[in-house]
C-alpha cells in the first residue's frame, strides 16, 4: 500500500527549535508498517527538521520549497493531485492530528482531503489493510479510551492519534543516506477562501499542520472568564456520618457495587451526574 | 647422536606449525578496517610494555604472576637456547644442555603452580575446556624437555629413556604449537602483536588514554557507522580480541555480571574473537552470561554480531555501564569498552535499535540539547537567590562553573548549592554559562549516538571559546571527562578541574577553614569517571581527611573501585538482572561500618540514594565540606564573641 506522510513545520515544545513532530513520527511508524517504501511530504522553507523522518523509517522525502511565509496548502494539494493522477499514486495519506508549530490551525489534513475529494478518518491508533483490496481498516481513538473500527475505501487521508504505537527510534545513518527530492511549488496558486475563513475563526486551540501560521490573521484570544469562588462540599465533615454501618456492603455483585459507589459520590457532591456544572 | 640433538629441530618444527596456525588468524585480522599503527615505536616499546605494564596488572593476582613468570620465561628461554643449538658445535656441549635443562626446569616449576590454580578446583572466574587441559601439554613439554636435556648434559646414560622423553616432548610441543591459531596458546602470539600494535599506545608507561575516539559521520559514500560485523572493527581490535587469555578478571570486576545482568566482558571478547572466525572452534568453557538470553549463534566475518540470531544478544550490549573496570583489570590490555561502544554506535546510528527507554533522552537531546527535556534557561533556577554571574552578561571570571545535568535534579541541586556557597565563602571569582550551557553529551555518546554528541560538542566548544576564563570547574565527573578528554578532538582544549580537587586546593591554601567534623566514619566511593578515567583518587580523600573525618576504605576503591551502576546510560537502558548494581555497592559501603558514604558525582549520588532500607547516608564531598565550613564559621563567631570585653 503506497503511503505518504505529511510532515509539518513543527517546533519543539521546550526549545522552540524546528523539529519533527512526535505525532508525525508515530504516523511514520504506522506508515512503515504498511509500506516499507513510505515517503514523506513537506511543504516549507526548511528541510532540516523533517529530514529526521528518514531516520525514523521513511524511505524517501519530497520537499516542496516554498518561502517561509507562504501557505503550504496549495503546494501540497498541487503535488498530491499530480501524484494521485500519475503512476504509483499514493493510496494512503497520513498526517498528525494537530499542528505543533505555534499559530497553526490543525486543519491542513481536512483541507487537503476536501480539495482532493478524499475521505478523511481522524485519530487513528492502528491501521491495517482491509480484506477487500483497496480498503483500509482504521482503529480510531475516542474519548475515555473507547476505540472504533472503521473501514474506508482508499485513497484516503488518515490523521494519527498520540496513543498510536511508538515509532522506531531515530537512526542517524539512514537519515544521512536518505534521498530528498526537491520540488518547486505548483504554478497554479488557487485562492483559498476556505482556509481564510477557517483560519480567521481560529482560536489558539485550533492549529493547523503545515500552514506555518501565515494565512492566519491576528488571533482573537478570548480571555478566560473569571470564576467566582464556590463553596466546595466539605467532604471531611460529611464522610464521618456517611461512613456508618448502613454504608457497609459485604460482597455485593460488581454492578451493584458500582451503583452504590456512584450513589455515594453523588450524595456527597463529588460527582454531579448528568447535571450541568454550576 | 643423542636424542637431545633433535630438540632444536623440534623448536623449528613448532615455529613452523605455530606460524601456519597464526597465519590463518592474520588473514582474518587483515580483513578488519585499516588502523594507523606505529610499528617501529610499538616493537621498540614491546619489551617494556610486556615486562613492566603487563606485569604490573598480572601481579595484582600474585598466584597468576608466580605461575606465569616461570612458565613463560622458562618456555621462551628454553626455545631461544635450543634455537642457538642449531649450531653443531654448541649442541655438542654438555654444559649447553645443562642450561637448557635448567630453563625447562624453571618452566616445570611454573606449570606446577598453574596446576595448583586449576586443580582440584579451579578459580571460579577461569575458563575450563582447553584452558583447563593446557597444563597437561605444557607440563609434558617442560618435564620431557627437562629430562631429555638433563640426560644429554650427563652424556646420555639412558638412551632409551631419552628417546621416550623426546617423543613425549615432541608430541606435547607440536600440540602446543597447534593451539597457536584457535587454542589457548594464541594468546602468546596475538598478545605480543597486540602489545606492539595497541590502539591506545598512550596507556603504557604510566600514561592514560580513556577518551572515546570520534568517528567520521560524513564519510563519503554509504559507509556504515559503528561496527556491525567483525570486519567493521579495526584490524588491531580483531587482534586484541584474539589476545584474550580468558583469565576472567574482567568478569570478576564487572558490576553488570555481579548484578546478574547478561554481560560478561570475557565472554563478550571471546564471542567477538569467535565471530571473526565464523563461530567457535571449540565450545566456550567459561561462565555463561548471567540470565543469558537465547541467541542463534550465527557468526562470520561479515555476519552481524549483535542480534538475536547472532552471537551476542542486544541486552548484553546495553548492560554495560562503561565503568572500565574490565579494561583496568585486563592483563592483555584489551579495550572492552571501545568494542562495546563501537557495537552500540552501529545499533544506534544505523538501526535505531536502542532500548525503548533510552530513546527518550536521545530524542530530548535532539530537540532540546538536554536529556531530560528541560529548558536550558531553567538551569540556573535552583540558584536564583545566589546571584550567579553569567558569562553572556559580560562577566569575566577566573573560573567557569559547569553546572551540568545535576542543576535540574533536586538532589544534585543540594550539592551544587553547597559548592557555590563554598566558592563564595572562599572568595572565588566564578561565572556560569547560564542558558548557553548545553549538556556535555556524555550520555548520548555512551549510548552510541555519536551524531548528537558531536553536534553538542561542537556547539559547546564554540560557546566556551567565546569567553575568557582560566579553568572550568565542575562537580560532574562525566562532564569533566568529556570536557577535558573528549572535547580536544573537536578543537576545545580546556583546563578542567573537579570540585573535589578545587576545594582541596582552597583548603590547602587556607581560603576555606573547615572545622573538624568529628565522630563520623566516612567511606569514599570513587566515581569511575574520576578515578579510573582520570586517575583522580587523592584529592577527595585529602579533602575528607582535612575535615577530620575517620576515613574507611571499601574493599574495592581507588582505581579498582566498583561502579554505582549509573554510567554508560545503564540507568536508561535498564536491563533487568538478579539484583541492582547500587545495592551491591551500598552493601560494600555498609560493610565498612561507616555511617556516611561520601560521593563526588551526581550519578553516583542518585544511584546510591536509590538504595532502599537501612543504609549509610549519601553525602557529596562538597556538602560535607560546606557543613564543616559553616561549623568553622560558628566557632569563629563564638570565639570572637568570647574575646569581646563585657
Amino acid at each position: 500500500m503506497r503511503t505518504l506522510v505529511l510532515l509539518s513545520d513543527a517546533r519543539h515544545p521546550v526549545s522552540g527549535r524546528p523539529h519533527l513532530s512526535r505525532l508525525e513520527t508515530q504516523a511514520i511508524g504506522l506508515a512503515a508498517s504498511l509500506d516499507p517504501a513510505a515517503r514523506g511530504l513537506h511543504a516549507g522553507s526548511g528541510e532540516d527538521a523533517v529530514r529526521a523522518g528518514l531516520g525514523h523509517g521513511l524511505a524517501g522525502l519530497d520537499v516542496i520549497e516554498t518561502t517561509g511565509e507562504a501557505d503550504p496548502l496549495p503546494a501540497l494539494v498541487g503535488f498530491l493531485a499530480d501524484a494521485l493522477g500519475g503512476a504509483d499514486a499514493p493510496e494512503l495519506i497520513l498526517a498528525g492530528r494537530r499542528g505543533e508549530g505555534g499559530f497553526e490551525t490543525g486543519l491542513v489534513p481536512y483541507l487537503v482531503a476536501e480539495r482532493l475529494g478524499l475521505p478523511i478518518v481522524a485519530d487513528a491508533v492502528a491501521i491495517r489493510a482491509g480484506e477487500m483490496p483497496g480498503t483500509l481498516v482504521v482503529d480510531q481513538a475516542m474519548a475515555k479510551g473507547a476505540r472504533r473500527r472503521v473501514t474506508v475505501r482508499l485513497p484516503a487521508v488518515v490523521t494519527v492519534h498520540p496513543l498510536s504505537p511508538l515509532p522506531r527510534p531515530f537512526a542517524y545513518g539512514p537519515m544521512r543516506r536518505g534521498r530528498i527530492r526537491r520540488h518547486s511549488p505548483a504554478a497554479e496558486q488557487a485562492d483559498l477562501p476556505a482556509v481564510a475563513k477557517m483560519a480567521g475563526h481560529g482560536t489558539v486551540a485550533g492549529r493547523a499542520e503545515d500552514t506555518g501560521g501565515t494565512t492566519v490573521g491576528p488571533v482573537d484570544v478570548v480571555p478566560a472568564d473569571e470564576r467566582p469562588h464556590r463553596a466546595r462540599p466539605k467532604l471531611m465533615r460529611t464522610s464521618g456520618t456517611a461512613a456508618g454501618g448502613a454504608n457497609l456492603h459485604v460482597g455485593p455483585d460488581p454492578t451493584e457495587a458500582a451503583r452504590l459507589i456512584l450513589d455515594y459520590l453523588e450524595a456527597n457532591g463529588i460527582r454531579r451526574y448528568g447535571k450541568a456544572p454550576e | 647422536m643423542t636424542a637431545a640433538a633433535f630438540l632444536p629441530w623440534l623448536i623449528v618444527a613448532m615455529v613452523v606449525v605455530a606460524a601456519v596456525q597464526i597465519a590463518r588468524r592474520v588473514i582474518l585480522w587483515r580483513s578488519g578496517r585499516p588502523a594507523r599503527v606505529d610499528w617501529l615505536a610499538g616493537l621498540k616499546a614491546l619489551p617494556r610494555r610486556y615486562l613492566v605494564d603487563v606485569h604490573h596488572v598480572v601481579d595484582r593476582d600474585r598466584s597468576a604472576s608466580r605461575m606465569h613468570v616461570p612458565t613463560a620465561g622458562g618456555l621462551v628461554l628454553a626455545c631461544a637456547l635450543l634455537v642457538v643449538g642449531l649450531v653443531p658445535a654448541i649442541a655438542a656441549s654438555r654444559l649447553y644442555f645443562g642450561l637448557v635443562a635448567l630453563a625447562f626446569l624453571v618452566m616445570t616449576a611454573g606449570v606446577v603452580l598453574e596446576v595448583r590454580r586449576r586443580y582440584p578446583r579451579p578459580l571460579p572466574r577461569l575458563s575450563l575446556g582447553q584452558w583447563q587441559k593446557l597444563p597437561i601439554p605444557l607440563g609434558v613439554f617442560a618435564l620431557g624437555g627437562f629430562v631429555t636435556a638433563f640426560l644429554a648434559s650427563l652424556g646420555d646414560p639412558l638412551p632409551a629413556v631419552s628417546i621416550l622423553t623426546l617423543l613425549l616432548t615432541t608430541a606435547a610441543g607440536l600440540g602446543l604449537a597447534g593451539m597457536a591459531g584457535h587454542g589457548p596458546m594464541r594468546h602468546a602470539l596475538a598478545g605480543a602483536a597486540h602489545l606492539a600494535a595497541h590502539p591506545r599506545p598512550e596507556r603504557f608507561g604510566g600514561g592514560r588514554s580513556t577518551e572515546l575516539r570520534p568517528i567520521d559521520l560524513d564519510a563519503p559514500g554509504t559507509g556504515k557507522l559503528g561496527a556491525e560485523t567483525p570486519a567493521d572493527f579495526a584490524w588491531n581490535r580483531l587482534l586484541a580480541f584474539d589476545a584474550c587469555v580468558q583469565c576472567g578478571r574482567c568478569e570478576a570486576a564487572c558490576p553488570a555480571f555481579a548484578a546478574g545482568q547478561p554481560l560478561s566482558p570475557k565472554h563478550l571478547i571471546v564471542d567477538l574473537a569467535a565471530a571473526a572466525g565464523g563461530g567457535y572452534a571449540q565450545p566456550y568453557a567459561g561462565n555463561a552470561y548471567p540470565n543469558a538470553r537465547p541467541v542463534g549463534g550465527a557468526a562470520g566475518l561479515h555476519a552481524p554480531i549483535v542480534s538475536p540470531e547472532g552471537l551476542v544478544h542486544p541486552d548484553t550490549l546495553w548492560s554495560c555501564t562503561t565503568c572500565r573496570a574490565c579494561v583496568e583489570e585486563c592483563p592483555m590490555m584489551i579495550e572492552h569498552v571501545d568494542a562495546i561502544v563501537d557495537l552500540r554506535r552501529f545499533q544506534t546510528l544505523e538501526r535505531g535499535a536502542v532500548p525503548l527507554k533510552a530513546e527518550e533522552p536521545l530524542a530530548n537531546f535532539r530537540g532540546a540539547d538536554e536529556p531530560n527535556g528541560r529548558a536550558l534557561a531553567e538551569r540556573t533556577d535552583f540558584a536564583a537567590d545566589l546571584r550567579l554571574k553569567v558569562m553572556k552578561d559580560g562577566a569575566t571570571a577566573e573560573i567557569l562553573l559547569w553546572l551540568g545535568g545535576a542543576a535540574f535534579d533536586l538532589r544534585g541541586q543540594r550539592t551544587l548549592r553547597a559548592l557555590i556557597l563554598a566558592l563564595n565563602a572562599a572568595g572565588v571569582e566564578f561565572a556560569v554559562l547560564g542558558e548557553e550551557e548545553r549538556d556535555c553529551g556524555d550520555l548520548a555518546r555512551r549510548l552510541g549516538d555519536e551524531a548528537t554528541f558531536q553536534r553538542l560538542a561542537k556547539a559547546n566548544v564554540a560557546t566556551l571559546s567565546q569567553y575568557r576564563f582560566s579553568r572550568i570547574l565542575t562537580a560532574d565527573p562525566h562532564a569533566l571527562h568529556v570536557l577535558r578528554n573528549e572535547y580536544p578532538a573537536f578543537g576545545g582544549s580546556f583546563d578542567v578541574v573537579h570540585h573535589t580537587a578545587f576545594l582541596a586546593e582552597m583548603v590547602a591554601a587556607g581560603r576555606l577553614a573547615p572545622a573538624a567534623l568529628t565522630g563520623k566514619a566516612v567511606t569514599y566511593h570513587d566515581p569511575c569517571y574520576l578515578g579510573r578515567y582520570n586517575g583522580e583518587i587523592e584529592a577527595p580523600r585529602a579533602l575528607i581527611d582535612a575535615l577530620g573525618l575517620e576515613r574507611r576504605e571499601m574493599a574495592r576503591s581507588g582505581r579498582r573501585s566498583m561502579c554505582c551502576g549509573g554510567g554508560g546510560g545503564a540507568p536508561v537502558t535498564d536491563i533487568p538482572g538478579d539484583t541492582r548494581i547500587p545495592d551491591i555497592r551500598m552493601g560494600q559501603a555498609s560493610d565498612t561500618g561507616a555511617r556516611i558514604v561520601a560521593v563526588a558525582c551526581p550519578q553516583c549520588t542518585a544511584m546510591l540514594e536509590g538504595v532502599t532500607g537501612e543504609r549509610p547516608e549519601v553525602r557529596d564531598v562538597a556538602e560535607l565540606l560546606w557543613e564543616a565550613v559553616q561549623a568553622g564559621g560558628r566557632n569563629e563567631a563564638a570565639a570572637v564573641k568570647a574575646g569581646e570585653p563585657a
